[in-house]
């Protein structure tokens, strides 16, 4: 893992002193809301419905034991006990005190770690796959060029007023898990025709009011000038970007507005400035970096397969957890875990802080000391010995962390919705818990397979609702909370959003409605192991309509 | 139907939902909230500018309500879950701390 320079270490003390200060300066009066606000949003401190809420950094989504028992800390000392993964793969903790966030801030700087940019219209925590440096099938580990991204992006004077907020998502795979065409920039790994690997550049994807797939403006990129490329792309942007209207201000509609074809030229012609200068990236830099992210001491091991089968019959909880919360790992005799944090009826993304010092513990113990947040809500240990499995498992149910359910139905993305966000307009946890609880048996769940339902409480897509298989969005109309639901959104490679299939349903009807498209799913695919999206794709959204409002 | 309104903020130390009371001061429960009639319009602004100074109670709004026998009633839904807490998980709202009283 990365860990702080002397400047990355000075930076971040020097901003803990200085928002310290502001605190104590609006506390005096000397500092009124309007002046002390934005200074506030620049820490990640955000006012919602209820109480503050502090949004932390989890840069590219790693973290070590040590920090990550500093959340639960944070958690227990300063909160109410528990902490809220979200879909940037970072944590919120949802009612701190005022006069405790520069203590908060301090502590978290001791395991460097900061909330800065997590809010503001400049470029956000950078976002990868979960199973970074991990997975069988990727092509490069993403995270040392995630890193340099995040030391470059980190206060840069020329993009911390952009006309928005701008989000990069990368992934070193060609399944894409990290949902990179829905971003502002999204960066595939790839290879050109000599075998190099560089990075395909997709720009202006974004969900939102306005949902959008990013379109390719760079088939290949090379490591040495992708600085300068992303520089050269952000200061189009940040010229030609709107700031007349905020819901026009995006990325996104400017590539939309521009044409991809006239953004491009842009770009090569401030990359033909900026190319081969200070923003050239030298092999040794990217050397340098990337030995923080080397491969852990893998262990020679014989045993490199499990029997799911076999373990499906014994113990059916733990052949279900085999089943579906493993992911190849490059290593041979190692896995990937997801840790679900989708129990049934639960909050979506939701840890206490005792589960958290749990899953610190599994990964100092078992993990070589990582673990991640994956933009999906749930946690991972990246590197775990395939006979560790058992052991790891029984400390998951010990602590209610044992859900063998990722990927499934009750595996959703849920924003906050009006619960607890002050944008909202209507609730989304509620409506996950009665989903999750009227589907929530293992029967029930194996016999649906693949199927992501993602939930927002407002138009602004924080739950990924367009690209869900089946996505559902909350609306308020005349005091009452309504919910459309889309089908067909894709967050993969094959990158598609929902079609909304008619009026919105009342909070109660959504989990029937959500039954009667599973079930016109199940009657109509052509074998058990079809996937909900691709019988979608195979039909078109009509049978599924009829199901929901029946035929006209 | 007579419009009515309350006026609601959040208590700058403790981030909690507090409103205005006939006393002036700001106080957590909903229905302690002064209601303001159409023609207290006045009356509204100047208890508004009088908090605003104070320095005290952020994000100010004013909210349209309406009484059920007798019971304040937000109109919003964000209001009435900000006056009870989250619903889900179910969550006590935020409480004002010791020196958390703020009055105009």
């Amino acid at each position: 893992m990365y860990r702080y320079d002397e400047f990355d270490a000075a930076f971040v003390k020097e901003r803990t002193a200085q928002f310290a200060d502001q605190v104590a300066r609006r506390l005096s009066g000397e500092l009124n809301e309007d002046q002390f606000r934005p200074l506030r949003l620049m820490n990640g401190l955000y006012l919602q419905l209820h109480a503050y809420m502090l949004r932390i950094a989890v840069p590219y989504g790693t973290m070590n034991s040590r920090q990550m028992h500093m959340l639960a800390h944070i958690a227990r000392t300063y909160d109410r006990g528990y902490g809220h993964f979200t879909t940037r793969q970072n944590i919120q903790f949802n009612w701190p005190k005022l006069r405790d966030i520069p203590k908060i801030l301090e502590d978290l700087a001791s395991v460097e770690m900061h909330a800065i940019q997590t809010s503001g219209n400049c470029i956000r925590n950078i976002t990868t796959d979960q199973f970074a440096g991990a997975a069988a099938d990727e092509i490069i580990d993403p995270r040392p060029v995630a890193e340099i991204l995040r030391q470059w992006s980190s206060l840069h004077p020329e993009f911390s007023y952009l006309p928005r907020k701008f989000k990069i998502a990368m992934s070193g795979s060609p399944s894409d898990r990290a949902a990179i065409r829905f971003h502002d920039i999204g960066l595939q790994a790839t290879t050109n025709e000599l075998g190099e690997i560089g990075w395909q550049v997709w720009v202006g994807g974004g969900l939102g009011r306005t949902p959008m797939i990013a379109k390719l403006i760079n088939g290949f990129v090379p490591h040495e000038h992708l600085l300068a490329y992303l520089e050269s792309i952000l200061r189009v942007y940040n010229r030609y970007g709107r700031r007349d209207n905020k819901y026009k201000a995006r990325i996104k509609i400017l590539v939309h507005e521009e044409g991809i074809d006239s953004i491009r030229q842009q770009v090569e012609e401030e990359f033909a400035h900026v190319k081969g200068g200070v923003l050239h990236l030298p092999q040794e830099e990217l050397d340098r970096i990337t030995k923080y992210f080397a491969e852990p001491q893998y262990e020679l091991v014989n045993e490199t397969t499990i029997d799911v089968a076999r373990e499906k019959i014994v113990n059916p909880p733990y052949g279900r957890w085999l089943e579906r919360n493993l992911n190849a790992h490059r290593q041979p005799g190692y896995v990937s875990v997801t840790i679900s944090l989708k129990p049934i009826g639960g909050a979506p993304g939701d840890a206490t802080a005792e589960q958290i010092d749990v899953v610190a513990d599994l990964a100092e113990r078992y993990s070589h000391d990582e673990l991640r947040v994956s933009h999906e809500q749930n946690l991972v240990l990246p590197h775990v010995k395939i006979t560790d499995l058992p052991a790891i498992y029984a400390k998951l149910v010990e602590h209610q962390l044992a859900e063998g359910n990722a990927g499934q139905i009750t595996d959703m993305i849920c924003c906050p919705g009006l619960d607890f966000c002050s944008l909202a307009n209507a609730r989304s946890i509620p409506i996950a818990q009665e989903i999750s609880r009227k589907f929530g048996t293992p029967e029930r769940q194996a016999e649906i397979g693949d199927l992501k339902i993602k939930i927002s409480g407002c138009i602004n897509a924080c739950g990924h609702h367009h690209v869900a298989h089946i996505g559902i969005l909350g609306v308020e109309k005349k005091g009452t909370e309504l919910y459309q639901i889309t089908v067909g959104g894709d967050a993969t490679e094959k990158a598609a959003i929902g079609d909304i299939l008619g009026h919105g349903f009342v909070a109660e009807e959504v989990p029937a409605a959500i039954e009667r498209l599973v079930d016109t799913y199940i009657a109509r695919r052509e074998r058990p192991d079809e996937p909900f999206i691709d019988t979608f794709r195979r039909l078109g959204k009509e049978p599924f309509k009829e199901a929901l409002y029946g035929s006209v | 139907m007579t419009q009515m309104e309350i006026l609601t903020g959040n208590e700058l130390l403790s981030g909690a939902t507090v409103y205005l009371d006939r006393e002036g001061r700001w106080v957590e429960e909903l229905q302690q909230a002064r209601v303001f009639l159409k023609e207290e319009a006045e009356a509204r602004d100047a208890a508004l500018a009088a908090t605003k100074k104070t320095g005290r109670v952020i994000s100010l709004e004013v909210e349209t309500v309406s009484l059920r026998d007798g019971v304040i009633y937000p109109d919003r839904i964000r209001e009435r879950i900000r006056a009870e807490g989250p619903t889900a998980p179910r969550f006590d709202r935020q409480h004002l701390d010791e020196d958390g009283h703020v009055s105009i």
